[in-house]
């Protein structure tokens, strides 16, 4: 059981990074990247280091990209191709 | 060359699949990495040190140094970013996004720093929300210093927790009145206190026992090494914390 969930989760965590590689709309791949940090923040718990968790929780999806978010708002939203 | 970029992707997948195939299998008693000092921090960490919680024990205690040109790092980026010069990235026309997803032209008026604050009304359900929560976040911030040597947490979970939660109410109430929380003359100091109590704990250990961030080791000093690791928590803590509040501050204004 705990094989399988870290397995789908670093499934997901693949086809997340996929994803947010692939948009164009960088709004829209600064809101998968904070989901990538979400589901990685699940597994580090999940692989009993919940210190890493709580910092990752809070630095890897809250504050980065908050940060990428304003950046956003300063540039472009769309990527030239 | 978008092949050669794929391949390349594909070298460097198999190259990790391989190391990580390599490695023992989570939680074996006799993997290189327990077989060095980790089994000693283990077996003495908690009567050496007076900590629970193994990972501040050896962040502070066993691999002090390391720690402290951590914080120092972490310093070293705000001032990095701070020593940028403001309005850097309004070269172009700026565009704000708005929620609906459209994307409307900013004022080209540099005097109207932050439009995105007027221009976008924060939702009322985001209002409710971050104020309802703020109170809990803070809470759990100050357990998580307050127990970090017992249970999962610690300065650094600390200062990221604030963080977070100084960025989420300047969201919602602005700027300038989140600003005000850390007026400017404490900020110059607390965006410091990181490396400043580091140094100052780790020249207390000196004279103490006559090693750099030394801990005196006898039963009888419990309370002045407590004192040390608090000391150093709150630095790091509310160091940490100022950081990344200057840090969003300084790419917003």
């Amino acid at each position: 059981m705990s094989d399988v969930f870290d397995a789908v989760m670093l499934l997901l965590l693949i086809a997340i990074a996929v994803t947010v590689g692939r948009a164009k709309d960088l709004l829209a791949a600064v809101v998968k990247f904070a989901l990538y940090g979400l589901v990685l923040c699940l597994v580090w718990q999940h692989r009993g280091a919940p210190d890493v968790a709580i910092t990752e929780a809070a630095v890897g999806a809250g504050v980065t990209s908050v940060l990428f978010l304003l950046t956003i708002a300063k540039t472009t939203r769309a990527e030239k191709s | 060359m978008r092949w050669l970029g794929i391949a390349l992707v594909f070298v460097a997948a198999a190259t990790m699949i391989a190391g990580v195939a390599d490695l023992p299998v989570h939680g074996t008693p006799d993997a290189p990495i327990h077989r060095h000092v980790g089994a000693r921090y283990l077996e003495h960490g908690v009567a050496e040190t007076g900590m629970r919680n193994m990972v501040t024990a050896v962040l502070l205690v066993y691999r002090g140094f390391d720690t402290f040109l951590e914080v120092v790092v972490i310093f070293t980026a705000l001032v990095a970013v701070l020593a940028l010069p403001r309005g850097a990235g309004k070269a172009g026309p700026a565009r704000v996004v708005s929620p609906s997803g459209s994307t409307a032209a900013a004022t080209s008026d540099a005097d109207a720093v932050g439009p995105q604050q007027a221009d976008v009304p924060v939702s009322p359900v985001v209002f409710f929300v971050v104020r309802l929560l703020a109170p809990f976040i803070a809470i759990f911030a100050l357990a998580s210093l307050y127990r970090g040597h017992i249970t999962p947490g610690g300065g650094f979970q600390s200062a990221a927790i604030f963080g977070a939660l100084f960025i989420a109410l300047a969201l919602v109430f602005g700027r300038e009145r989140a600003a005000r929380l850390v007026p400017v003359p404490a900020r110059v100091w607390l965006q410091a206190l990181g490396p400043v109590l580091f140094a100052l704990v780790a020249f207390v250990g000196w004279c103490l026992t006559g090693a750099f961030l030394g801990y005196p080791a006898d039963a009888a000093a419990h309370a002045v090494r407590e004192a040390m690791v608090v000391t150093l928590e709150v630095g790091i803590a509310v160091g940490g914390a100022v950081i990344l509040a200057q840090l969003f501050m300084a790419m917003e204004g």
